[in-house]
């Protein structure tokens, strides 16, 4: 009896520890970012929730770095053609591809996350453009256009054109909260596994990913949520995190010279304008608006507030996002020029005070805010104060009553999907009656017929497009509605032990988990 | 009772309201205070100190190295550097001298706690006289809403009506206004119901002198040494709500340098540059550490039979 | 029969107290010219899409409609949805109490265990030089910016010395090596009741920071209260008389003279907790402590109006509980104190 029971002991023991040398513990990459969620909604997703949506979700293609061979990936659609006229693209869809839910990739399910997308979106409008969409076969979607437009930069984009489980779409449309608790169900290599809000994100593997997966890659990706920039360095320098997407700017150089870590250095679709109110005068007065450009100090902004990390804007298109060109032309340091603008003009500067507003959450334009103010005022002998506003007041303020508003309108600014012309120029210097952000409230009648046609012409033209976009880029810089201060960079600490990483800048909200490996 | 010593000194032994003898021999009432303050050390250095923010309020263009800098001009070619000779405390992200920022911020700190304070005395001390000498209606009325503005924690209170009416140095200073002239209400009122039933006051009101005249001449001057002692210390803790506001984000705003605000500021830059958070926060410390302890002495000084 | 009257009344002064707070806090939040809209729909909606939504969340009904809709909700315990992360502000608020509450806790507990012996010790130090040492101590306590407390704290002991964790409650990797089981929220708690002590340990380093800075502020405050008090029974005829028959002096000073210095210092300690919820504040801020300081600070930032009015209203009210609890206790135990 006591030989049999020992036997069992010793069998169970040796059990136990086989079994746990075997045991799969999951591989975890741990992250800390500001992402919180606003909504878990993939058609009405527009905001910082794109982080985890572009792990969870996938859409037809994926636009590339600009730096690529291609300028497009296949990713849910495998190739894809247009028409002469511009107006019909055909997309053929990978086979075998399942949601999370098990319902199998189709065209159905292609054409009614658009519809839904269209209507709700908080990004809905990059679909103005589209007449219909329709399913030609099981794998098949026609997307038919009421006029010629990039249809490629749109179901690229990285707002409004998640794919959903048509399970979920029935769902949803049964009772309009099913996203809200944490519910999604897409292609991508990720699955939601659970969320917290404000906390913590945690995706889970998606076994049946259509990508495959090898030993490496990671099956759980934890995403703290941590609002502040100095603590998530806290956490990845004391290890408790792999990756940490928002670092304090002026580490940029202790973690360059950090043997444990690799800096990315990145362009970004990010760039700073700061609107000149021409409605004011003296602001009315080019002459004087073209003084205070001469009058910026580009370089020092870019050295001191964005620490190096940034590049001087030519117009409001972000280098590497179209219709970006090197012909647009801009302004210098060049305190004589404006001197000697000032004198044209025919202002008197110590009649002038200007009251530069920014919004108090960006500690890049607190910093560039005062040397502003400073290069001003010894330039040009006018005087100037500064104001920080939080953003929602700052412009609401600016929107509700022009006459009124602030002199100088600082703005970070990036474009919804990756094209500059429709967005950008479009919404930031296009005249409305409404002033939404075009909080210069410049209104130039040639400059608004250059981009109407130029946007049209780029659905089926693009060259001809850009150089159209310039066109108008050179005669809305040579006005001076607004400064052009600069295009940003973008910064990425990885540990040595993960490779894989890759910044894509036209999605600025998300990093790809899936890519990511332990280095071998 | 205790005013009368500060100032009539050993001819206040004559007034029928004070039984306890003065506590040295010959000195008048302010040759007491000054033997006081003298023969303590920490008394010394908090009117020292003291006087020393004033002076930096007061003559800030002067005293400071680099008095433009103070004022918000940058320099930013001398970013972030350590202490050293010519920068004895080092400079900010900006290149601006952290010394002369350091004695600029005596000037939102001290100009904005006296206001504070002396707006809420002004508010608060009328009030509470009133409420304890009617009583009755009045007295519930003012109570209730002196109830009201206690039972909202100030910094929430503050921290509403700054995000509301804008971040800035005044609003804040009136959002504090608007928190702590409920204890100045709260002190008079007890301490004027108290006084209310001594024999001169009603000795007063038997020939008939006026209300107005009681209140004014006989009870609030006997009130004043428990205000003079809350007042010391509440200039102390509105520095602290001052620069805590800054700190937040929602008092002064820059590139004006305030003490708080410094310290916000360099919180992003602690790894590399200590002092830039360091001296602003050591400023705010020993100044209300000196009204603190200057609130303590006066305390012994008008009422030594309360043990502190 | 006179106590009840008291408390009933003060109850009911309370309530109104509370109703004058919801009309100030509602006003203050509908004054402001911002956008709520916008906050709700992410910062790039369409201003068809604003426009829609400010209609939908009921913005553009007159003010007294919406006050009244308010306080109908509040009766109700509903105090609306945040609109930064669209769950009922009260969800957020519950969820995030245990944390602020642990680090109130603890801090209190440090401080009432520093705070008394340290006003007991000073007592009896009185009149002797070391005495302004004592006294010293205890001001700089209630004198120290707490925010500046907590980077001086990080600066010495997380940076330089590296003994301790720099922000965050727990280690985030500890989920999946040694989860925390949710049963009190009170990580301390939980990890001991499980016999957890990987977590324990590092739960209790994350603290300790924390918890200090907090503690500044009270132990100023206690030590110099409990400091006066016993100076004063210590004068106390009976004490003379404990005295004159001979017990030690141990016992005098730790058993009967505290016991008698205890009611004002309780007084003080609930002052203290109350004060400490807005201490919490900043150190949440400095150490990223996921609590209610921290979501306030958030929803200040972001103008989140139904959980900046939930979390001031919460605020004050207990503020309100706090000091109605003393009232309250003081005139149930201390028999000197009018029930006026």
């Amino acid at each position: 009896m006591k030989g049999k029971l020992t036997l069992i002991v010793v069998l169970s023991l040796l059990l136990t520890i086989v079994s746990a040398t075997y045991a799969q513990t999951p591989q975890v990459l741990s992250v800390a970012s500001t992402a919180g969620v606003t909504t878990w909604n993939p058609a009405s997703s527009f905001s910082t929730e794109a982080l985890y949506m572009a792990n969870i979700y996938e859409t037809l293609l994926m636009v590339n770095p600009p730096d690529a061979e291609e300028a497009f990936s296949p990713v849910l659609a495998t190739d894809w053609s247009t028409s002469e006229d511009g107006l019909t693209w055909t997309f053929n869809l990978r086979e075998g591809v399942t949601f999370h839910d098990g319902a199998p990739l189709t065209a159905d399910a292609v054409v009614r996350s658009v519809n839904l997308a269209r209507e709700i979106g908080g990004a809905g409008f990059i679909w103005f453009p589209l007449d219909t969409v329709e399913a030609v076969d099981d794998l098949t979607v026609q997307f038919n256009l009421s006029y010629p437009a990039p249809l490629e930069l749109i179901v690229g984009s990285t707002y409004g054109a998640w794919i959903i489980s048509p399970n979920a779409l029935d769902a949803y449309e049964a009772d309009n909260s099913y996203f809200d608790a944490g519910v999604a169900s897409g292609t991508g290599p990720y699955m939601l596994g659970e969320y917290t809000p404000d906390a913590e994100v945690i995706l889970m593997a998606n076994e049946a990913y259509w990508g495959g997966w090898n030993d490496n890659q990671f099956n759980i990706v934890q995403v703290s949520i941590v609002a502040d920039d100095v603590t998530q360095e806290q956490l990845l320098l004391g290890g408790e995190v792999d990756l940490a997407l928002r670092l304090p700017p002026t580490s940029y150089q202790s973690l360059i010279d950090n043997p444990d870590f690799e800096v990315f250095t990145e362009a970004t679709l990010f760039n700073y304008v700061g609107f000149i109110n021409v409605l004011r005068p003296p602001l009315d007065n080019i002459a004087f608006r073209q003084a205070l450009s001469y009058a910026t100090p580009y370089q020092q902004i870019i050295d001191v507030a964005a620490e190096g990390l940034a590049t001087q804007a030519r117009g409001a298109v972000p280098n590497g996002v179209f219709p970006y060109s090197d012909d647009v032309p801009q302004y210098s340091y060049d305190v004589d020029m404006a001197k000697q603008l000032l004198e044209e003009s025919g202002v008197d500067p110590s009649t002038v005070s200007l009251r530069i507003t920014y919004a108090a959450e960006n500690a890049i334009e607190e910093t560039m805010a005062p040397l502003l103010k400073d290069a001003w005022e010894q330039a040009l002998g006018i005087e100037v104060t500064i104001e920080a506003i939080l953003f929602g007041q700052q412009w609401a303020e600016a929107k509700d009553d022009p006459a009124n508003a602030q002199d100088v309108f600082l703005l970070l600014y990036w474009p919804t999907y990756s094209d500059a012309g429709a967005d950008n120029l479009w919404s930031m210097f296009r005249s409305s009656d409404a002033p939404f952000f075009n909080l210069s409230y410049w209104a130039n009648e040639e400059f608004d017929s250059l981009i109407d046609e130029a946007g049209i012409l780029s659905g089926t033209d693009s060259d001809a497009a850009r150089d159209l976009y310039t066109q108008a880029q050179t005669l809305m810089v040579e006005e001076a509605p607004s400064l052009f201060f600069m295009d940003v960079s973008t910064w990425y600490a990885v540990p040595t032990y993960l490779s894989g990483f890759d910044y894509n800048l036209n999605y600025p909200f998300s990093t790809f988990f899936y890519p990511m490996e332990v280095a071998q | 009772m205790s005013i009368s010593k500060l100032f009539l000194g050993k001819q206040s032994e004559k007034l029928p309201d004070n039984p306890i003898p003065p506590p040295s021999g010959e000195r008048t009432g302010w040759q007491h205070t000054l033997y006081v303050i003298r023969r303590d050390v920490l008394a010394i250095f908090s009117v020292g100190w003291i006087l020393l923010m004033i002076l930096c309020a007061l003559l800030a263009p002067v005293i400071a190295p680099y008095p433009d800098q103070g004022r918000g001009r940058n320099d930013a070619d001398n970013r972030l550097l350590p202490p050293s000779a010519n920068n004895v405390m080092g400079t900010d992200e900006l290149g601006r001298d952290v010394l002369s920022r350091l004695i600029f911020g005596a000037q939102p700190a001290m100009v904005a706690s006296l206001i504070v304070v002396s707006v809420a005395m002004l508010i608060g001390v009328p009030l509470g006289a009133i409420a304890g000498y009617y009583g009755g209606w009045v007295d519930e009325l003012i109570m209730r809403i002196t109830d009201l503005f206690l039972a909202f924690p100030s910094l929430l209170l503050a921290m509403a009506i700054v995000s509301i009416a804008g971040p800035s140095l005044i609003n804040a200073v009136m959002a504090l206004v608007v928190s702590w002239w409920p204890w100045y209400t709260r002190l008079v009122r007890s301490t004027t119901r108290s006084l209310k039933e001594e024999y001169f006051i009603e000795a007063a009101r038997a020939i008939g002198v006026s209300d107005v005249i009681i209140i004014s001449r006989h009870i609030l001057p006997n009130t004043i040494t428990p205000i003079i002692v809350q007042a010391t210390i509440d200039i102390g803790t509105v520095i602290l709500a001052t620069t805590s506001l800054a700190f937040l984000g929602l008092g002064t705003q820059p590139p004006n340098a305030d003490w708080g605000l410094m310290i916000d500021q360099g919180r992003q830059f602690l790894r590399q540059a200590w002092w830039y958070s360091l001296y602003p926060g050591v400023a705010i410390f020993l100044t209300v550490l000196a009204f603190n302890l200057l609130g303590d002495t006066l305390r012994d000084i008008f009422d030594p039979r309360q043990y502190r | 029969m006179k106590k009840l009257e008291y408390t009933l009344r003060r109850l009911f002064l309370s309530i109104l107290v509370l109703l004058g707070m919801t009309i100030i806090t509602f006003s203050l939040t509908r004054v402001v010219p911002s956008n709520p809209a916008a906050l709700y729909l992410g910062t790039r909606a369409r201003p068809e899409q604003i426009e829609a939504m400010t209609e939908k969340l009921g913005l553009n009904d007159p003010l007294p409609q919406q006050y009244i809709r308010y306080l109908g909700n509040l009766l109700s315990g509903d105090l609306g949805d945040s609109l930064a992360t669209k769950r009922p502000v009260v969800t957020e608020i519950v969820s995030r109490l245990p944390a602020t509450g642990e680090l109130l806790i603890v801090a209190l507990i440090i401080a009432i265990g520093i705070g008394i012996p340290l006003g007991v010790f000073s007592a009896q130090l009185h009149g002797k030089p070391a005495d302004i040492f004592v006294r010293a101590f205890s001001i700089i306590g209630v004198s120290v910016p707490q925010f500046w407390l907590g980077l001086l704290l990080q600066l010495i002991f997380g940076l330089a010395l590296e003994w301790f964790p720099l922000a965050s409650r727990v280690d985030s990797t500890l989920r999946f090596t040694s989860p925390i089981q949710d049963i009190t929220g009170f990580f301390i708690v939980d990890t001991l009741l499980t016999g957890n002590w990987i977590a324990f340990q590092d739960v209790a380093w994350h603290l300790i920071l924390p918890a200090i800075t907090l503690a500044a502020y009270p132990i100023g405050l206690i030590a110099r209260m409990t400091r006066a008090t016993m100076l004063e029974v210590m004068q106390q005829n009976y004490i003379r008389t404990a005295e004159a028959y001979g017990l030690s002096y141990r016992l005098i000073v730790y058993v009967y003279a505290l016991k008698n210095a205890i009611i004002p210092t309780l007084t003080v300690i609930g002052l203290t907790f109350a004060y400490s919820l807005t201490g919490a504040f900043y150190v949440e801020i400095i150490f990223n402590w996921p609590g209610l300081g921290l979501f306030t600070a958030r929803s200040f930032l972001n103008l989140d109006f139904p959980a900046i009015m939930g979390v001031t209203l919460f605020g004050a009210f207990g503020y309100i509980i706090i000091n109605l609890l003393i009232d309250l206790l003081q005139a149930y135990i201390d028999p000197r104190v009018s029930l006026e």
